[in-house]
Parts: structure tokens; sequence; C-alpha cells
């Protein structure tokens, strides 16, 4: 799960680099490029690509503990947009938090709204993984290249939650309206407070989740689960448990990647599909499986795509990411971190 | 201590145990003896959670254990000690033995059992910050006994402790593992090296086909004949 941060063979490095600097000259070669624009391009690029990161940690975190694919996680990241937003909405006729804290009661609500995206989208988590994908480990081989089954589920599972969100909140992009102050001025753009804050939460959340594998007891019980099963079992850790509980977080911490970029966009049914995919191409670049790849491999999608609808074509935006990734695929097989592992489904 | 009855067992519907029956004394060493593919882990992985039993009992201290999870038998102090392949090669050598210990509640008795085991291997101490994946085999083994040895149990069985080591780190561990003994635990070895099994335990038993072939003391089955015969094959061979 933590590889030692390995920068691949000389080889692919250099290809890699090539294509780098000749990106590089692409956009410095574009009539729009000036530090201006670069700036506001930075700061557009890391926010969006910290939601990529945040999503792909998910999908890292779950595949190296469960050895799945989860396909359903974009539907997790929508779901947790949607109940930041009930949330959002249940508090924002309450006046006695206006007058309780009239300076920065926008503040607190968004808290509190990320606070039960965090929570509720865990417990959905839980519960997804014990109804769901927990029947089907019985039959298969456990989580492991048997666990087909589950693959296949996640994209059942992804059909169904678009089509259950449909119903509860029909398919209108809703706003979410959260109070945070003046937009500010990054490079001759106004942008939105919240994009700031998208880079802090998301960092944070990254940095929270290090800290909880690395340093407390819980996280060594998981870091040991993900490498083995069986020797888990035998020094008494309660296997079936742990995968619930390494399957909440990631479903927690994707709910919590849906309110911080509901703000900025909007919220929507459908947003859960593109995310996944991005995410997915972002976790590639960044080596999959690896946690702190994920987030790399995040910022790089991120910075790549908005830089490039920016001095390349704006109209091909979805494109850019997925041409990363094939790239990617084609120099450095292995991601930025990656290192090669045996064959997982 | 353990005591195994009419046990039937196997994998996915391949069945391997037809019927095993055997007993371990408490503060003993046994040794469960036969060839490749005989049964031998399969008892333990039973015995420890990791398969189903389909027929028969597994009972320890009087209460039967058949089909626990294999958390709570770790919890009712019957450990299996992996061979040293199956270590957690990214962690350092404390943390792997920490996780030894993930069943205790207080950190004192932690750091005690830490201590304990750094007393029986005084190798893991030298070597406590490294990660595991540098360590050599026979330090390898040590630290799978140390990890079994960190959750206070009253019995372990060991998978091959001998497997792919060095005589002279094979005895070494041997001795350790009769130390363990005399501070009070109960032992069940699993071994392919049957010498210097029988060497060490006091009482041995021979699988064969899923079932346990000759038993007796194992100064006795030292010169048995059919122990040899176990091992070669279904007859004796005919030169």
């Amino acid at each position: 799960m933590f590889n030692k941060l390995r920068i691949g063979k000389k080889g692919e490095n250099i290809i890699f680099g090539t294509f780098v600097l000749l990106y590089i000259g692409w956009c410095v070669n574009s009539p729009d490029m000036n530090i201006e624009s670069l700036k506001s391009v930075l700061t557009i690029g890391l926010s969006v690509g910290i939601i990529y990161g945040l999503v792909a940690l998910g999908i890292s975190l779950i595949y190296t503990g469960l050895d799945v694919v989860n396909f359903s996680h974009g539907e997790f990241f929508m779901i947790g947009a949607f109940a930041g937003l009930t949330m959002f909405n249940l508090l924002g006729n309450q006046d006695w938090i206006f007058n309780v804290f009239p300076d920065a009661y926008g503040w607190i609500i968004y808290v509190v709204c990320l606070f039960t995206a965090f929570v509720s989208m865990g417990l959905f988590g839980v519960f997804i993984e014990r109804v769901f994908l927990r029947p089907l480990t019985k039959k298969g081989g456990g989580y492991t290249v048997a666990g087909m089954g589950i693959i296949i589920c996640g994209f059942g599972l992804s059909v169904v939650l678009i089509n259950v969100a449909y119903l509860i909140w029909n398919p209108v992009a809703k706003p979410f309206p959260a109070e945070l102050g003046l937009p500010m001025e990054i490079g001759g753009l106004f942008l939105p407070i919240t994009y700031i804050w998208m880079i802090v939460v998301g960092l944070s959340v990254a940095a929270g989740l290090w800290f909880f594998l690395n340093k407390t007891k819980m996280g060594l019980g998981i870091r040991a689960v993900a490498y083995s099963k069986d020797v888990s079992n035998l020094v008494g850790i309660n296997v079936p448990l742990y995968i619930s509980i390494i399957f909440g977080i990631a479903c927690a911490i994707a709910g919590i990647g849906g309110t911080l970029v509901g703000p900025t966009y909007q919220v929507v049914v459908f947003m859960g599909y593109i995310i996944l995919m991005k995410a997915f191409a972002a976790a590639v670049v960044g080596g999959f499986g690896n946690l702190p790849g994920a987030i790399v491999g995040g910022f790089t999608v991120g910075i790549f795509e908005t830089a490039s609808s920016f001095y390349i074509s704006g109209s091909h935006k979805d494109l850019y990411a997925f041409l990363l990734m094939i790239v990617v695929l084609m120099i450095k097989p292995t991601g930025f971190f990656g290192v090669q592992v045996k064959m997982k489904a | 201590m353990l005591k195994i009855n009419q046990l039937i067992s196997g994998y996915g519907s391949v069945q391997i145990l037809n019927g095993a029956n055997m007993k371990v004394e408490k503060q003993s060493i046994v040794a469960l003896l036969g060839g490749n593919g005989t049964g031998k882990s399969t008892i333990l992985r039973a015995a420890s959670g990791l398969i189903r039993s389909w027929k028969g009992t597994i009972e320890f201290n009087g209460e039967q254990i058949q089909n626990l999870p294999a958390h709570e038998i770790v919890g009712r102090g019957l450990v299996q000690v992996t061979q040293g392949k199956d270590v957690f090669p990214a962690m350092s050598v404390t943390e792997n033995l920490k996780l030894g210990g993930f069943i205790l509640k207080s950190k004192k008795q932690l750091l005690d059992n830490l201590e304990k085991v750094y007393n029986y291997f005084p190798r893991l101490n030298e070597r406590k910050d490294q990660l595991a994946a540098t360590l050599s085999g026979g330090e390898l083994q040590m630290l799978c006994i140390g990890r079994g040895l960190m959750s206070n149990p009253k019995m372990i069985m060991l998978d091959e402790p001998s497997a792919a080591l060095a005589p002279q780190i094979v005895l070494d561990i041997f001795k350790n593992i009769n130390r363990i003994r005399q501070d009070g635990l109960t032992v069940l070895v699993v071994e392919q090296n049957v010498r210097m099994a029988l060497l060490l335990a006091d009482y041995g038993y021979v699988i064969k086909d899923g079932v346990i072939n000759v038993e007796g003391d194992s100064k006795k089955l030292m010169y048995d004949e059919s122990v040899k015969e176990s091992y070669l094959g279904g007859t004796k061979a005919n030169v």
C-alpha cells in the first residue's frame, strides 16, 4: 500500500519526459499563454485534481484492501454530494445558526455538511458491502481474482444507485449555494473561494488518511489485511470487520469529494460516472494501488486537463484525462509510483 | 489441551482429511509428521479456523472450537505460527511483532510481550527497525515465532519451522522452542524434518492420506520402520 516511492526505469522516464517537454512547449506557444492565465489554470487544475485524487484514493484503497476494482465508486461520490446538499437545505432555513454566528454561519453550515457526507457515506458504504458484496464472496474465493462477480456487481450497483437517486432527487441539476465569502481574484479571473477550500480540505483528508493508516492500531490492522487476509486472521484480526471498515472509509472519502465540488459546480444525478472514469485515469497515472500516487495522479490529471482545455482546445475537455492515461499506460505502465504487482481482478 | 476427533476437512470440494484423531497434552511438544500432500497443514488450518471443518470436532481446553472465526480462536489462546515467508514484508520488525499482539487490550502488556520476545530472540532486537523484507530466512522464522508469542497464547502450532533453513539455524530455533515449552506453553510442530522433530518432541503422530497412520513416543517412532514407509511411499522399496 505504501510502496517506497520508486521512480521507474530510466528509459521509460526519458521517453515520458520528452512527451512532457513537447506538451509544455505546445502550451507555451499558445497565444493565451501568460503568467496570469497560468496562475488560474494551476488553481483550477489543482482544485479539480484533488477531487479526482480523493475518488482515486478510495478506488486504490479498495483495490489494495479487497483486491477488486469498485466500479460503483462514482455513485458514492454523487450520493455524498446529495447527502451534503440535503443537510445544507435542512440547515439553511435555521435562523438560530445565523443569530448565534452572524459572521461565520456559512462556513459552519458547510463544515457540518462535509461531516454529514463523510459519516453518512461511510455507513452507507458499510451497508452496501455487507448486504450486496459480502454474500458474493461466500461462493467465489473471497475478495480475490476469483471475485469477478463483485466487479460485475459493482457495475450493477452503479446503475441501481443512479436510478434510485433519480427517483429521490429527479434529474434536474441542483445548485448548492454555500455562502463562503466573496470570490478571490487569481490571475485576472475571479474564482469562487471554494476552489481554495477544495484543495485545503482535500489535502487534509489525504493527510488524515495517511496518519490513520500509519500511526493508529486500526490503521496497522488495515495495512495487514491489505497485504494478506490469511496471516491477518492468524494474528487475531477480525478480517470481515476490517474489510467493511476499508470499504466504508473509501466511500466516506468519496462522499466528502462530492460535497466539496457541490458549491463550485452543481449537484446532479449523473455526476458520478465521469468522475469515476477520470479518477480511474488518475489512479492509473499515479500507480494503481499506491495511495500517495492516487493524489499525485489526481493533481496531474487535473492540471493536464485544465491546461489543455485552456491552451489547446476547450471543446474537448473530457478527452484529455483519458489521453494522458493512454500515454502513461503505453510508456510507463506502472504509473508514477506503482510497482509491478501480481495480476488482480 | 487440544483434542482432534474424527476430523474431516479439505479445500473447495477436495477432501484432504479423512477422519484424523490426535491429542496434545498440556506443556508437551508434539510432532505431526508426514510427506507432501498428506494433510499436515490442513489439520493446522482447520484448527486455527482458516478453513471449515466438514465433520468431527476440535476441542481446545475442553471447549469445541471447530468453525469459530479465526480471530476468536486466537483470542482463546491457540495460535498458529506461519512459515517464515508469511510476514508483512513492508513493515518493520517491531510493527510485525505488534501485529502479533493485535488482540491485546493494554499497551503495557504489549510492551512487556515485546520485551519477552526480544529476550527469546536477541537477533530480532538488533534488527527491530529494519523492514521484514530485509531479514534472512532464519530471522524470518524467528519473527514468525515471536509474532505468535505476542498474544499470550496457551498453545502454539508451528508450520514447518525448519523449512529451507541451514541445520545450525534449525538447531537454534528448536532450542528456543524447547525453552518456550519450559516456560509453560504447549507446542505442536508440523515437520518434514523427521529426525530433528522427533529429537525435540515428546510424542509423535505420522499422518498419511488424511488419517493418522502411526503414533507413539518420539523415542520409539525414531526407530519405527513404518515411519520410513510413510515417507518413502506406500510400499517398501524392493531393491
